[in-house]
């Protein structure tokens, strides 16, 4: 079946088989950074955005997607304040999880950007680190809400 | 700032990688513990798919890294539910799958074991019927199989006279702790992708923390020389252990023979559970002092339940064995360490390689033996533990310790002298792999850069970080100058492997060398650094490690009596690092060691029905989450003019302990792991139903 989706921006069309899950044909049309893991829904290693909402592409098939907008870390520019704050915050070891992660806490921060720690904690219970980088991801979440909301402050 | 590749998502992994016209692999694994297999039907298979069957690989020899006890299929005997027996290869990773489903196996059911206890009894199945020694460099210590036993490895102390020493004590504790078999679970799964060239080489693209001790095995596997056999290493999402010599890259390769196509293997979330795991372990305890406190004799036996294939196993039991005695002076003590097989998934290295076990049973005996002396388990910690200068059991005399400032500064955490109710303590001793050696070289590379050719493999732990600014540091330049590839071993100087906390010790001290000799050449330099040492295996005489892994940990908890949850108020963790060197990564590496631990104390433990694993994914095998970890805290210890401390591991063996005895202040004795609800509320009716003796005894019968 064919199925056509907005992916980080750009429309796409996929010939794929009716089962097919998303990350799959995510990762055919070269989107590496979205893995799968733990292919139950549990880990958040394969979290994609769907219409700004974070999903698990291993539950989810390809057809589900059709006529919506998927956001990869792929999609995000360079200068994009999460990225940055995981950066500067070195939240990651092995980095297998931080595409998940940033795009939880791109999600969980355009809610409600002043999110606190322990909420920031319960928010991100669907992405697993197993190399137990959770402090500093954490610290990350706190330097790009920051961020956000100093922009966000200055557009006002 | 550039955003991190691993940020981005740019950072490619084994899973990733691909080579031209590969054919994509799915295994066929037993589905019983024990087994003779009578049939192996393949005629469901659709066309066009390759099928690997033991005959395919009839011609290949027995392999295994310590104990040549395993075969590239396992042939008409499986000895573990998940053992494999067959192999399929097609154009996709699903047509691949379904073709193994396909595949029916005949399989008469045998008697299984499934304890090693019950492994070491004279009317116990035997998994093989006989043993032989590696020759793979990982077999470096003496392997003392016993013969027409499951018993594949055992190892001694022998230190003074333990009768003569129990006979002088005025108190003496005795225990039996378990801690059951666990998951690693690295996020990325074992994923390979290998290639005969026209030019018969073989060629690997895997995630593995031993290149060389892989390369070795592959090359006698399929009678190659080693220089023909090519093992690429790119980032690992994480390994802990998992990815430690030959695991799925030996069947790869064979599918790549028998179809003359390139062969890529991802395993899948479950299968993880069957391919390494934990070492299971039973440890017995028996500790006694002088009525004032001082240590006077100390014996353990332990058993390491190594599964169904030795792996590492003889090496994981003796070093559960001489990390036994802990960091205190003990004028008599006695170690027997078993590595025993069951019918169980092969267990292997897994981050604290076997001392966290026996920690956890040493570090809990020493509060049973303080509560009997009536005595502080801090001043009991305090007036017994090793200072520069004493001398191990292993005879090897004790250098750059810090256990008396780890000590202090864990219980100062939990304000532990002020009141020690609902708080625990412990410290702890590891070693690093000894003897070790380490190579590397250094080139310049262009206008004003400098390649770093090593085979230390990055796993997350900043290996490839940390190696950047040592070099920059010796060679007066940015960090950004120095190039650090992926391991490649036709690039790389021969090196052991990337385990035991060993990288940044040994590798930077050789990198050290290699700079220097670079300046004094001008364009390239190579560093050589070797430790030696090693133990007796029949007495435990030696130099277990070159410099030791050295760690406290303070845990401060409450009990919900009706439900049995411990909730952590508290966790501190300081290590003891020499000088750090790559202070994020350190930190990271600490920290990830620290939750683990929390993992192993509390939740994390694989679960068996008659071998088979009955919680084979993340949702019923839990793992530490963001929510989990509030309460822990650690440092780093540094010492001016130290040198550096592997520190990749040591946070993990302290922190199960520290949580015991935190809840055995409040008289919950616990002897297993994890310390589960279930468990809590078993120990809180033995309180009830007596003192401490009575409820050991009572275990015992």
């Amino acid at each position: 079946m064919r199925v056509g989706f907005v992916l980080d921006d750009a429309p796409v069309e996929v010939e794929v088989a009716a089962d097919q899950m998303l990350v799959d044909a995510l990762r055919d049309l070269g989107r590496l950074s979205v893995r799968q893991t733990c292919g139950i829904g549990v880990c958040g290693a394969c979290t994609v955005l769907v219409d700004g909402e974070p999903a698990s592409g291993c539950l989810m098939l390809t057809a589900q997607v059709e006529g919506r907008s998927v956001t990869t870390v792929d999609g995000l520019p360079s200068e994009d304040p999460v990225l940055a704050a995981f950066t500067e915050a070195h939240a990651f070891q092995c980095g297998w999880c931080t595409p998940g992660m940033v795009l939880t806490v791109k999600a969980m921060l355009a809610d409600d950007a002043t999110v606190q720690r322990d909420e920031a904690a319960a928010a991100l219970g669907g992405n697993l680190c197993r190399c137990g980088c959770y402090s500093r991801i954490l610290d990350a979440v706190d330097l790009a809400a920051q961020q956000i909301t100093s922009r966000s402050s200055k557009e006002q | 700032m550039t955003p991190d590749p691993r940020a981005t998502g740019a950072q490619r992994y084994s899973v990733d990688a691909d080579m031209p016209g590969q054919l994509h692999a799915a295994l066929v694994r037993s589905t019983v513990a024990h087994g003779v297999v009578r049939s192996i039907d393949t005629s469901a298979v659709p066309p066009g798919t390759a099928v690997l069957v033991a005959q395919d690989v009839a011609d290949l020899p027995l392999y295994g890294c310590q104990i040549a006890d395993q075969r590239v299929l396992a042939g008409d005997r499986v000895r573990f539910a998940g053992d494999v027996v067959a192999a399929v290869a097609a154009p996709t990773a699903a047509e691949a799958r379904a073709a193994a489903q396909a595949v029916l196996v005949d399989i008469d059911e045998l008697p299984g074991v499934f304890d090693a206890l019950e492994a070491t009894r004279e009317d116990a199945p035997l998994l093989h019927e006989s043993l032989s020694v590696s020759d793979n460099e990982a077999a470096y210590f003496g392997i003392r199989p016993v013969r027409g036993t499951n018993i594949c490895h055992r190892f001694r102390i022998r230190h003074g006279d333990v009768d003569a020493g129990f006979a002088g004590a005025a108190v003496v504790v005795e225990g039996t702790f378990r801690t059951p078999s666990a998951a690693h679970a690295p996020m990325e799964p074992h994923a390979t992708v290998g290639r005969f060239t026209d030019d018969g080489r073989l060629e690997i693209v895997t995630g593995t923390q031993t290149p060389f001790n892989l390369r070795m095995e592959l090359a006698a596997l399929f009678g190659m020389d080693e220089e023909d056999v090519r093992v690429v290493v790119p980032p690992m999402g994480g390994s802990f252990g998992a990815k430690t010599f030959t695991r799925i890259e030996a069947i790869v390769a064979a599918l790549a023979r028998k179809t003359g196509r390139p062969i890529k293997l991802v395993l899948d979330r479950t299968e993880e559970f069957v391919t390494l795991n934990r070492h299971p372990s039973i440890v017995q305890v028996r500790l006694g002092a002088t009525a004032q406190g001082d240590l006077v004799a100390k014996a353990v036996t332990c058993w390491a339940d190594t599964g169904a294939y030795a792996d590492c196993g003889p090496g994981v039991a003796q070093k559960m064995g001489f990390a036994a005695p802990g960091p205190y002076r003990l004028p008599h003590c006695s170690v027997d360490a078993y590595a025993v097989y069951t019918n169980t998934p092969p267990n292997g290295a897994y981050r604290g390689y076997g001392a966290m076990q026996s920690i956890w049973a040493s570090e809990r005996t020493m509060d049973m033996l303080a509560a009997k002396l009536g005595m502080s388990p801090l001043d009991l910690r305090r007036r017994n533990l090793l200072r520069d200068g004493d001398i191990y059991p292993t005879g090897e005399t004790m250098h750059d310790t810090c256990f008396a400032e780890l000590l202090e500064r864990a219980a100062t955490a939990v304000d532990y002298e002020a009141d020690p109710t609902g708080k625990g303590l412990s410290l702890i001793m590891k070693g690093m792999q000894t003897p070790s050696r380490a190579a590397i070289a250094v080139e310049r590379e262009g206008e004003d850069g400098y390649v770093v050719r090593c085979a230390t493999t990055e796993i997350g732990q900043g290996s490839r970080r940390t190696l950047q600014l040592l070099a920059a540091e010796q060679l007066g330049c940015r960090p950004e100058q120095i190039r650090v590839p992926d391991p490649d071993t036709d690039r790389v100087p021969f090196d052991t492997r990337t385990t035991s906390s060993r990288s940044t010790a040994m590798m930077g001290r050789a990198l050290v060398v290699a700079c220097a000799a670079l300046l004094e050449d001008g364009r390239r330099g190579y560093g050589e650094i070797s430790e030696p040492g090693g133990l007796d295996p029949d007495t435990g005489q030696g130099i277990a490690s070159s410099h030791w892994h050295q760690a406290a940990a303070a845990a401060e908890v409450s009990v919900d009596e009706e439900t049995g949850v411990v909730r952590l108020a508290r966790v501190h963790c300081p290590v003891y690092a020499g000088r750090v060197v790559n202070a994020p990564g350190a930190d990271l590496q600490n920290e990830g060691a620290m939750f683990m631990g929390l993992g192993t104390a509390l939740f994390e433990a694989i679960d068996f029905s008659q071998g088979q694993v009955t919680n084979a994914n993340l949702s019923d095998y839990n793992i530490p989450t963001a929510e989990d970890v509030g309460a822990c805290t650690h440092e780093l210890v540094e010492r001016e003019g130290a040198p550096i401390h592997g520190l990749g591991e040591t946070a993990l063996p302290p922190v199960p302990p520290a949580i015991g005895n935190a809840l055995a202040s409040l008289g919950i004795e616990l002897y297993d792991l994890p310390m589960t609800s279930e468990r809590v509320l078993a120990a809180i009716d033995r309180r009830a139903a007596g003192p401490v003796d009575a409820a050991l005894e009572a275990r015992e019968s």
